[in-house]
């Protein structure tokens, strides 16, 4: 089908942002999207639908998740640091932008699985070092504190990012390829 | 069965209609207002800067003709997190921060300065006055009046190939998609309980606890996605072509007098900025 461009975004970027703006609102509002860690900070996913966004439809697409994602969490968070609009919504542009470049690069060089994994880490990482670094800019974090929660809670966030996204996008390509099949 | 509840207790901008003047008020206005606002209480360094920032805050609520149980109902969940962050800040940075700073207090190693004491109260006031300014805004604001304020506010940066219209559009959709979404979880959640499912469990079982979250969220974003293509083909097949030449039946009419809000509140942005407070 034929798609009609319209001042750099498509009809299906504005859907697919929107639905997936939709999953990441939706996640926090249910709290469905917060892991309880041992030390009592909540490890999160509400960043893995900007990084499924800009691999599906680019970097401008994951930006746009990313920055409702951004104002969402600004809007309704209860902790002093994530109520600074520093903290809460500018790293958070960057998650779907830098997955989408960090996909379109792998994807050259290698297997599909593979770009997605490095864009999952890339994606996650850039919310953990962006939103921790500026809290230590903006004096909520002392650095030795905001190390220990990147490590307690980056790592994990990592890896439950990278199988959400895996197995979102490869069933998502084998369904619009039309290869997946009931198996009942 | 109250675990399966989730459409009930999401809440996306609750509403509080008094007919007050800021509920009144052109969106566009409230719009730039709170932005000058947030900027004001951002970057606003100074503990006498601050109080006159809570004080304006208060107007604010006053204005709105908002209970103020309303307007600090997200405090007192918040006082313990508050509280922690004070003492990481008195505790952890000392004298990194500003080392030119007079000690107020000292204890083994715990070195509290004067510059360090006035950093934690500027903290704490910022978050109550951004807790104020946010709640206000989504009391008084219904998400209607949000879309079009925003569309309307970008409409002369379509030159600069800002996509005004589409950027609102994506944000009616993604709210209206939301509760579509709570539903499925639902049923979602259900499905997989009935067939000896949990979503429960010990915060020191991590692995355990984000394994049971795959089954839901990943069928939820494939639901999404899919239900995204049927909304792409319906407005393709609509000759939807974006917001070039389009009308809207609701056109925002804002009097001169909304426009006071957006100028005092940025008079005051660059008056707390610029004012050379002395702590």
């Amino acid at each position: 089908m034929l798609e009609q461009g319209q001042g750099g975004l498509s009809t299906r970027g504005i859907v697919i942002s929107a639905v997936l703006a939709a999953i990441a609102i939706f996640l926090g509002a249910s709290r469905l999207g917060f892991i309880p860690m041992p030390t009592g900070i909540n490890a999160t996913i509400m960043h893995v639908p900007a990084i499924v966004g800009g691999i599906l439809e680019g970097p401008v697409v994951g930006g746009i998740i990313g920055t409702i994602f951004g104002l969402y969490s600004f809007f309704y968070a209860t902790t002093p640091m994530f109520k600074d609009p520093i903290v809460a919504i500018v790293p958070r542009i960057f998650i779907g932008v830098f997955a989408a470049w960090t996909y379109v690069a792998a994807r050259r060089a290698g297997r599909e699985w593979s770009a997605i994994t490095l864009a999952a880490i890339v994606g996650t990482a850039t919310n953990t070092v962006l939103v921790l670094g500026l809290g230590v800019a903006r004096h909520y974090l002392p650095s030795r504190v905001a190390w220990a929660v990147g490590l307690t809670h980056g790592i994990p966030e990592i890896i439950v990012a990278v199988i959400i996204s895996l197995a979102v996008l490869l069933s998502w390509k084998r369904v619009q390829k039309r290869e997946a099949r009931a198996r009942v | 069965m109250n675990e399966f509840e989730l459409l009930r207790n999401i809440t996306i901008g609750q509403y509080l209609p008094t007919g007050s003047y800021l509920h009144r008020m052109d969106p566009r206005a409230k719009i730039v207002a709170m932005i000058f606002m947030v900027a004001a209480v951002s970057f606003a360094p100074t503990i006498l800067g601050n109080a006159c920032l809570l004080a304006a805050c208060l107007l604010i609520v006053w204005l709105g003709r908002i209970p103020l149980g309303y307007a600090f109902r997200g405090l007192i969940p918040a006082i313990p997190v508050l509280a922690l962050l004070a003492l990481m800040q008195l505790l952890f940075l000392g004298r990194n921060y500003d080392p030119a700073s007079p000690v107020v207090f000292r204890w083994g190693w715990i070195v509290v300065t004067a510059a360090v004491g006035r950093l934690v109260l500027v903290s704490a006031a910022r978050f109550v006055e951004l807790l104020i300014v946010t709640s206000v805004f989504t009391l008084t604001t219904r998400t209607t009046e949000l879309t079009h304020g925003i569309e309307s506010l970008l409409r002369p940066l379509r030159r600069l190939r800002v996509p005004g219209h589409e950027l609102a559009l994506v944000v009616t959709i993604a709210i209206r998609f939301v509760p579509t979404l709570a539903l499925e979880a639902e049923r979602l959640m259900k499905a997989q309980a009935s067939r000896g499912g949990r979503f429960d469990g010990s915060r020191w079982r991590v692995v355990d606890r984000a394994r049971r979250l795959l089954p839901i969220v990943v069928p939820l974003f494939t639901y999404a996605l899919r239900r995204g293509e049927e909304l792409i083909v319906a407005m393709e097949a609509r000759a939807y072509t974006g917001g070039a030449g389009r009308t809207a039946y609701a056109t925002l009419q804002g009097a001169p007098r909304d426009w006071l809000a957006p100028a005092a509140a940025l008079a005051f942005c660059v008056g707390m900025l610029r004012a050379p407070f002395p702590f």
